[in-house]
């Protein structure tokens, strides 16, 4: 119970004063219980008052201090600094709000805002008498972070964070490195292939000591919390001895009888069950893919080099966060959207890329040499009626540039883009212009009107009402329909499942806020950085990345973390452990404690929010909310609604 | 329904437009025009078609030949899609299309074959003048009667078909009742532009281009008049004389500012010239200087010694009648007046 308090009110150079009769607040309040002394400030935050405040805390021995004027969001850090400057706990300052919720809120009423002030000052008051001086709580981090992923996202950010020190373990769930961006050759902007980025990547990834990749790796539990997450990872193996490129490995793989889609080329090609890497996937080797391999062993008869006594690794590391960058799935049509699976030449964006890449001099589909490519925008995203609201945003550029790729690639080829509005933002838009330029044709239709594929005989047609040109219906024949898909949210990602990440409605991970905090999840310790996210094109990924890796090396790099100390706290005598607040806290904070007979919640420090969730829960009224007591908050309403 | 055709783009490219492609759909080149209304709406509408390769839209169109070129559009495209540009190729090539011997359309896509007419045509006379051994007096009264005969000659084989099929592509085609007295009420409208042009007034500040043009129109006319009815080069009445010097002058003084102008680029509107644009000007021009200094040689009588001239004159003349008249840029100037006819003859018999 503090005795001996400091008030101070300030006039806010007339933006209070001229509606709060500061004189009566004053007059009011300098009697309250606990006051030692009020005074009336020009300007609270100027520095004159700061430096007066500071003497008057040791001249007149004061506990608590309140400050009456504008929006905590200004200046509560400003008092809690001059307070702490004149040896008193930041906690002992409490902040009162006259300014923003007073006079500026009720400038048409000049008494009704004096009475608002003073009971705002004295509920203020009466929380300071009862505040408690508190540490902020310190945990130790280890310096080392886990990234689920190596695609770009996951090694820029593994690299900056080894840069900068930090042990960084990549956990990758394919054999190989590269994700999305091995698929792709000539990249937009820099005209980088994405095998030579991927290569970049890799190089630096493996030449650095502080970098430990696993790739066949996946999370299988965790434990921990910020500052020390402990994982289990599973390392599957590829059973073949060295990597070598062998004249018998060739020979393995063309013995192998398994023959499957392969998903790097969305089925248009098959693979076996034992592969090799495909250009711009790291690092050159083979592999045998344990899900489709029957054992039937030819392969070992013929290469020596496979070893199928490779077994399954477990291994734990710990980490002070875990970034994670798992990525993104192109958007598969539904069967018979846009003739998709039921008109023979419909594909999407990634595969005619793959298609192109795999293709020599001229451009063919089963056998047909493509003269008219249609592409439909906005397939998977978009919806009016489907799930996915959201802009896809990479797919217009993608889809420009690979239309212009083509065009420069096979000068016969035609290009149509039935648009429902072009949006290559940004630097993308010169792609817009020099497609225009080489005459590739745009058309847009309505969101309720939305272009036709029809086939009639073994011809295929493309049909839109186009609203560039006065919604006149128009009619191509098509060599080949090329659906411009959507990144969606990637299925089957164990961490996030893990970690309970929150996703937003599109179902991407979601981030604590889209603006201000763009990396960080509801999740201490965890961050998020690339197409996980939701849909970006590789500048994007990259700074997100980089921007991730900043904000999980700031958890980890001192080896120590300060937490806010305002968090939950259970009276171990009163509680009778009946589950409650467990069942109630949005986090997994509270842990159940047993000691001899005696069975009671403990709320853990390092992953309380203090949302007070559990509080009011809470049967015997045990939980109390540090900063935020029973006691204090009582006094405060009893203020506020005196007369 | 419209059928797609991005190679339109590529055909329409030999008729001297480029880049038209660039443009975004903005707007701005129907927002600056001033010849554009709520009924005839273009140059935008023009381009989105050729963009698509609407073909079949184009031919039926009027609106190539509503526009006067002005370059407003052009100056105004934040694309530098030169619609302007555009306009004028797709007047071209339309020509090409009324055409019925096609020869219209080699002619716009190749200079060589233009080329290669003249040269014959020169050979021609020349071979002409050779047979009957250089008489001058010969050469003269064949190449008056040629002017007549060339005259009734193109305008029946030639003219007269194409007006009737560009008739038949923008009004009859489509199958509308047109009744007989609309096109009776609407003749006025194709006199009135034919002689006057006087569309030309409503693009801004091209007053001065329209008073050339109308000179150029009226003193080629009355040339074209004085030469084959009054017989300029054997008159002897003083009055017809003076008045084929001052036509002849007009001509070659009015055309040789527009060669100029289309040498020094100084507007939008001359910016980019044709082949054909080129032709145009300075056959015109040689034709005025040419008949003035015939003229001039006759009467202080050293014409005698100076045959070549007159067939210099000749030449110029035929190559202008048979290749330039009938499928060149003179064409223009009739289906601009038929256009505006038309035009008139539609919104007559639809009100």
């Amino acid at each position: 119970m503090k005795k001996k308090i400091g008030v101070y009110i300030c006039h806010c150079g007339g933006n209070i004063s001229d509606y709060v009769d500061v004189e009566k607040v004053y007059a009011e309040v300098r009697n309250e219980k606990g006051v030692a002394l009020a005074k009336i400030t020009m300007f609270a935050c100027a520095d004159a008052n700061q430096k007066e405040m500071e003497a008057d805390i040791p001249e007149k021995d004061l506990d608590g201090v309140v400050v009456a004027s504008c929006s905590p969001q200004l200046h509560l850090t400003t008092f809690r600094a001059v307070v702490e400057r004149a040896g008193l706990n930041k906690y002992d300052y409490v902040h009162a709000n006259i300014r923003e919720q007073g006079s500026w809120a009720h400038s048409d009423n000049k008494s009704g805002a004096t009475e608002n002030a003073i009971h705002v000052v004295k509920a203020a008051i009466a929380k300071v008498r009862n505040a408690e001086s508190l540490e902020p709580i310190k945990i130790s981090s280890v310096k080392a972070v886990a990234v689920i992923g190596a695609g770009v996202s996951g090694m820029r950010s593994a690299i900056a964070l080894a840069k900068a020190g930090c042990k960084v373990y990549i956990i990758e769930r394919d054999h190989f490195v590269g994700g999305r961006v091995a698929q792709w050759e000539n990249l937009f902007s820099t005209n980088e292939t994405g095998e030579e980025i991927i290569k970049r990547l890799y190089n630096d990834t493996i030449n650095n000591d502080n970098i430990t990749l696993y790739t066949g790796a996946q999370v299988l539990s965790q434990s921990g919390n910020i500052g020390s997450y402990r994982l289990k990872v599973q390392i599957n193996p590829g059973f073949v001895r060295n990597s070598v490129y062998s004249y018998e490995m060739d020979e393995a793989i063309s013995v192998c009888p398994i023959k499957i889609p392969d998903l790097f080329n969305f089925g248009f090609t098959q693979r076996k069950a034992i592969y090799r890497n495909h250009s711009g996937q790291l690092p050159i080797m083979a592999v045998i893919d344990d899900e489709n391999c029957t054992r039937c062993g030819d392969c070992e008869k013929v290469c020596k080099d496979i070893d199928f006594s490779q077994q399954k690794k477990e291994i734990n590391i710990e980490v002070g966060s875990v970034l994670v960058a798992s990525g993104f799935d192109t958007y598969t049509p539904k069967n018979n959207e846009f003739g998709y699976c039921v008109i023979d030449n419909v594909i999407t964006l990634p595969q005619l890329k793959r298609l192109v890449a795999m293709s020599d001099r001229h451009l063919e589909y089963k056998g047909n040499r493509i003269k008219n490519i249609a592409y439909i925008y906005c397939v998977g995203s978009r919806q009016l009626d489907g799930e996915n609201k959201y802009c896809s945003r990479y797919c217009c550029t993608a889809a420009i540039h690979t239309a212009t790729e083509i065009r420069r690639k096979y000068k016969e080829i035609n290009n149509y883009h039935f648009t429902r509005g072009v949006r290559t933002y940004g630097k993308q838009e010169i792609y817009y212009s020099e497609a225009l330029k080489m005459g590739d044709v745009f058309m847009q239709s309505f969101d309720n009107e939305l272009p036709e594929v029809l086939q009639k005989g073994n011809k295929t047609f493309v049909k839109i009402k186009d609203i560039l040109t006065e919604q006149k219906e128009l009619k191509l024949q098509a060599d080949l329909v090329v659906l411009v898909t959507s990144m969606v949210p990637r299925d089957g990602i164990s961490v996030n499942d893990l970690f309970k990440l929150p996703k937003g409605r599109d179902g991407f991970l979601k981030e604590i806020h889209l603006k201000l905090r763009p990396v960080e999840t509801v999740i201490d310790g965890i961050t998020i950085a690339g197409c996980c996210q939701g849909p970006m094109n590789l500048t994007e990924s990259v700074n997100s990345a980089l921007s991730a890796a900043t904000k999980s090396y700031s958890y980890v790099s001192k080896g120590e973390l300060e937490l806010e100390p305002i968090i939950a706290k259970v009276d171990k005598e009163a509680c009778t452990w009946c589950d409650a607040c467990f069942k109630a806290c949005p986090f997994d904070a509270i842990i159940k404690v047993e000691e001899g007979f005696k069975v009671f919640a403990r709320v853990s420090d390092s992953i309380c929010k203090g949302c007070g969730m559990c509080l009011p829960v809470c049967p015997k009224d045990a939980i109390e909310l540090n900063s935020y007591t029973n006691r204090e908050i009582e006094e405060m309403i009893d203020m506020l609604a005196s007369d | 329904m419209g059928t797609l055709n991005a190679k339109f783009g590529k055909k329409l490219a030999k008729y001297g437009t480029f880049d038209f492609s660039a443009c975004y759909n903005c707007g701005n080149c129907t927002a600056v025009c001033s010849l554009t209304d709520q009924e005839e709406s273009f140059p935008r509408n023009m381009v989105r078609y050729s963009v698509l390769g609407l073909e079949d839209e184009i031919k039926s169109s009027l609106k190539p030949w509503l526009c006067y070129y002005c370059g407003d559009c052009s100056a105004y495209c934040p694309q530098e899609a030169f619609p302007g540009e555009l306009m004028m190729s797709l007047r071209r090539w339309l020509t090409s299309r009324y055409d019925w011997t096609r020869l219209a359309g080699l002619f716009y896509r190749s200079v060589i074959w233009n080329i290669i007419a003249f040269l014959l045509i020169a050979a021609g006379v020349i071979t002409y003048a050779f047979h009957v051994n250089f008489s001058l007096e010969h050469v003269m009264h064949v190449g008056h009667l040629f002017e007549i005969v060339a005259i009734a000659a193109v305008f029946a084989i030639i003219l007269m078909p194409n007006i009737v099929r560009m008739w038949w592509f923008t009004i009859a085609k489509s199958g509308e009742k047109i009744p007989v007295k609309a096109y009776l009420i609407s003749l006025r409208e194709l006199f009135l532009h034919m002689f006057t042009q006087k569309r030309t007034l409503d693009c801004e500040k091209h007053t001065f281009r329209w008073l050339e043009h109308l000179i150029l129109v009226i003193g080629y006319l009355t040339l074209l008049f004085t030469t084959v009815f009054l017989d300029w080069f054997s008159a002897r009445n003083k009055i017809v004389i003076v008045f084929g010097y001052i036509v002849s002058g007009l001509v070659f003084i009015v055309t040789f500012h527009f060669v100029f102008n289309r040498i020094i680029k100084s507007k939008e509107v001359s910016r980019f010239s044709h082949h054909s644009d080129w032709f145009f000007v300075i056959w015109l021009f040689f034709m005025g200087i040419t008949a003035f200094v015939v003229r001039l040689y006759i009467d202080i009588n050293i014409i005698e010694d100076n045959l070549w001239l007159y067939l210099v004159h000749l030449i110029i003349l035929v190559q202008w009648a048979v290749i330039i008249v009938p499928f060149g840029k003179w064409t223009h100037f009739l289906y601009r007046s038929f256009a505006m006819y038309f035009k008139k003859v539609l919104t007559s018999a639809n009100q």
